[in-house]
């Protein structure tokens, strides 16, 4: 009976190529979405991944960057310096800003460096300096390259001009792109020098980052304190959250379309070979055979459309960032298993109809040409 | 047309999925665009139902939300001093994330003077806040997270009692909350600070006049509300077009593809009749007629229940989830049939061509 479904579905090439198209973008669909979600995730957390911290100090229930605030006392600093176990201490200021180049806005996350700045910085450089002077801004390549500037171009941040002094790589989003500035001239720029918004550590060599933060968190009030793995979850959190309920209503309607895409394939296949199953049906094949048949066929078509709708997400994750979108497009396992199990799903319920159909087959009245 | 409506209602199982299919893909072109008019109206709430027609921010800002504002020292004087300004409101706001049973909920938090204005438009229950430890909640946000008056809410490490629940101050996105601006100022830690100033002109003022004037005070940027809402929208636009118009893309194909594979099979059962049909002399034309008439039956049906199915999943997905906002305008609508009837004429090309190729002989051969 795997034969006959199989046969039954390579038979009409064309239909098979609608069908398998059908299901693969509706797999798409979904697939894409929890991609671009995935991607923005990756994207948002690469400032601390690649930040060479290993503990963020914020001000108290403040848990990550992304669209919030943290303001904590300069003095801070001195504080936490001396606490047992930490190595380096970097100061860091932040907002949400535009970096205006010409008539081009784009949102980015602003970043104040003190001169030698050990961690926090610019991870990888194209050109120029990955350390910014007052006066000075490393900009994301790609949204330099977007307006047609670069180094020693002016750009407007916070309202005032900057000559670009370094391009980094890596440092731009779906959502934002990250620049840097000098500590000194974000400071002048917010008026206000007695209050930073992160502090960055660094901890001894040998030492675990999560018995400093348990340090820290006793000895120092009013601040949240984070390893860098628990702050970029926390962060990634933010774009997983968010997304939640789009992502579940576009799968259900992905799911949806899918299933109504198989339903028609494997219900016009069999409507197409209704005398053939009619004539087993007369030479004695059980209905359980033929069900068999449908259900194959149908598992045969969403296999292949699986395939086909994965290859495309993966050319499209390969494409897309050449593009310039700032748009990457992460396949993660666990979208993976869930696009599987919709796919068996769909490929359950498309047969169902079918199956109702051969059930209430009469031989008979096939061969009266009914 | 009498054969194609035959050749299309001889099967109804087949074209009830077709058309289901059809509209469900246009179901989701308008679901996407909807969420994103909706977005556009939530994004921009704030600013129609604030008081006053110019917002001043930091100079280099042009949007209320996105960008962080902190105006030089003095400017609400300053600002109030220009000929054709009433009065300069002044607001401390910034995004927060709020940990919510486990999830992250941004919001946006606004520091006002409620004895000026700059605060929730509208109350549904409770009142405003009348010390530096109360709180205006969203409705839908508190509801949400069973959150009631009366309730300490903690923003930022410091309890603050709710108050009072404003109407209409959420989004899928983020949701408005409201504190004392003194309460904001030291929350953020910014003795003083002011990010924008709502500014209420006197009747004889010229906004374009007042604009300019207000421009030439140090360090400020002043729009009227319609440009700092347009930047907003045009700001969340760019992050979400791409996707949404990937989205929008798939969708078209999976409709195109569903009217031509029930075309097709269609076109295909009755390829021995069209042959008849062609060995009497029939016209490629008007089997052209026949399989675009099917075509764009299936595709206008099928867009035009998908209308009928937005419309309803659009107030389901709002009583489920009442922070969405699926804002469905009529020209979307006009876009979604029109781009039924692409699909059909996408379609309907294999099809006719098989027609087309159709050899009378051939057909009785088999």
């Amino acid at each position: 009976m795997m034969r006959l479904a199989f046969r039954n579905l390579f038979q009409n090439k064309a239909r098979l190529v609608i069908s398998v198209g059908g299901v693969s973008l509706a797999l798409l669909l979904i697939l894409s979405l929890d991609a671009i979600f995935s991607g923005v995730e990756q994207q948002i957390t690469a400032y601390i991944n690649y930040s060479g911290a290993d503990i963020f100090v914020a001000q108290s229930s403040v848990r990550n960057m992304h669209m919030a605030s943290s303001s904590l006392p300069v003095t801070l600093i001195e504080e936490v310096k001396v606490i047992p176990g930490v190595e380096a201490v970097t100061p860091i200021l932040y907002l949400s800003n535009m970096v205006v180049i010409g008539d081009e806005r784009n949102l980015a996350y602003i970043l104040g460096l003190p001169e030698d700045a050990l961690m926090g910085g610019a991870w990888q450089v194209s050109a120029g300096s990955a350390q910014p002077h007052p006066g000075e801004a490393i900009i994301d390549r790609n949204i330099a390259e977007k307006s047609n500037a670069g180094l020693g171009d002016e750009v407007e941040i916070l309202g005032r001009k900057f000559k670009v002094a370094g391009l980094s790589e890596g440092t731009a989003s779906l959502v934002n792109s990250v620049a840097f500035i000098s500590l000194a001239d974000f400071a002048a720029l917010r008026g206000s020098a007695d209050t930073i918004s992160f502090l960055l550590i660094r901890v001894e060599s040998g030492v675990d980052p999560t018995d400093v933060v348990e340090q820290i968190e006793e000895e120092v009030d009013g601040v949240t304190v984070q390893t860098r793995e628990a702050f970029a979850a926390q962060e990634s959190r933010v774009v997983k959250d968010m997304g939640t309920d789009v992502i579940t209503i576009m799968n259900l309607v992905g799911f949806l379309i899918g299933l109504a895409v198989m339903a028609l394939t494997v219900y016009t296949a069999t409507l197409s070979r209704r005398k053939e199953f009619g004539v087993l049906k007369a030479l004695g094949a059980r209905n359980a055979h033929l069900y068999k048949a449908v259900l194959g066929q149908a598992l045969f078509s969403v296999i292949l459309g699986f395939g086909v709708g994965l290859g495309f997400s993966l050319l499209l994750s390969a494409v897309i960032p050449r593009l310039g979108l700032n748009l990457a497009l992460v396949i993660s396992w666990g979208s993976l298993l869930k696009v599987g199990s919709i796919s068996m799903v769909i490929a359950g319920f498309s047969a169902l109809l079918p199956i109702r159909q051969i059930a209430g087959l009469d031989p008979a009245m096939v061969f009266r040409g009914k | 047309m009498l054969l194609a409506r035959r050749n299309l209602f001889q099967d109804k199982t087949r074209l009830a999925l077709s058309v289901g299919g059809v509209a469900l893909a246009v179901m989701l072109i308008l679901l996407l665009n909807g969420f994103l008019a909706g977005m556009n109206q939530q994004i921009s709430s704030y600013l129609i139902y604030s008081p006053g027609s110019i917002i001043v921010a930091q100079r280099g800002v042009r949007n209320l939300l996105g960008a962080t504002s902190l105006l030089p020292g003095g400017a609400e004087d300053k600002a109030e001093m220009v000929d054709g300004v009433t009065e300069a409101i002044p607001i401390l706001s910034q995004f927060v994330i709020l940990d919510l049973h486990g999830k992250k909920q941004p919001a946006y938090l606004i520091g006002y003077d409620p004895e000026r204005g700059g605060g929730p438009w509208e109350i549904a229950s409770g009142r405003e806040p009348q010390t530096d430890r109360e709180i205006i909640l969203d409705r839908v946000l508190a509801k949400r997270h069973d959150l009631l008056i009366g309730d300490v809410f903690e923003v930022m490490g410091q309890d603050f009692t709710i108050v009072g629940l404003s109407e209409d101050t959420t989004s899928w996105m983020t949701s408005f909350f409201f504190i004392k601006k003194s309460a904001a100022e030291e929350l953020l830690r910014a003795p003083g600070a002011t990010s924008f100033l709502l500014v209420t002109l006197n009747e004889e003022a010229v906004l374009d006049d007042v604009q300019i004037r207000l421009n030439d005070l140090p360090g400020v940027n002043a729009l009227t509300k319609t440009e700092t809402a347009a930047n907003d929208i045009s700001l969340f636009a760019k992050v979400f077009s791409a996707p949404l118009k990937l989205m929008v893309g798939i969708a078209f194909l999976v409709g195109t593809l569903i009217v031509g594979m029930v075309i097709y099979a269609a076109t295909i059962e009755r390829q021995r009749e069209y042959g008849v049909l062609r060995a009497i002399g029939a016209s490629n034309r008007m089997f052209y007629q026949v399989v675009l008439t099917q075509a764009v039956f299936a595709a206008l049906t099928g867009s035009l229940a998908g209308v009928l199915l937005t419309y309803g999943a659009a107030q389901w997905i709002m009583a489920a989830r009442p922070q969405f906002l699926i804002a469905l305008e009529p020209r979307s609508t006009g876009w979604a049939l029109l781009g039924g009837l692409a699909m059909a004429l996408a379609a309907a090309f294999f099809p006719a061509r098989v027609v087309a190729r159709l050899a009378p002989a051939e057909v009785f051969r088999k």
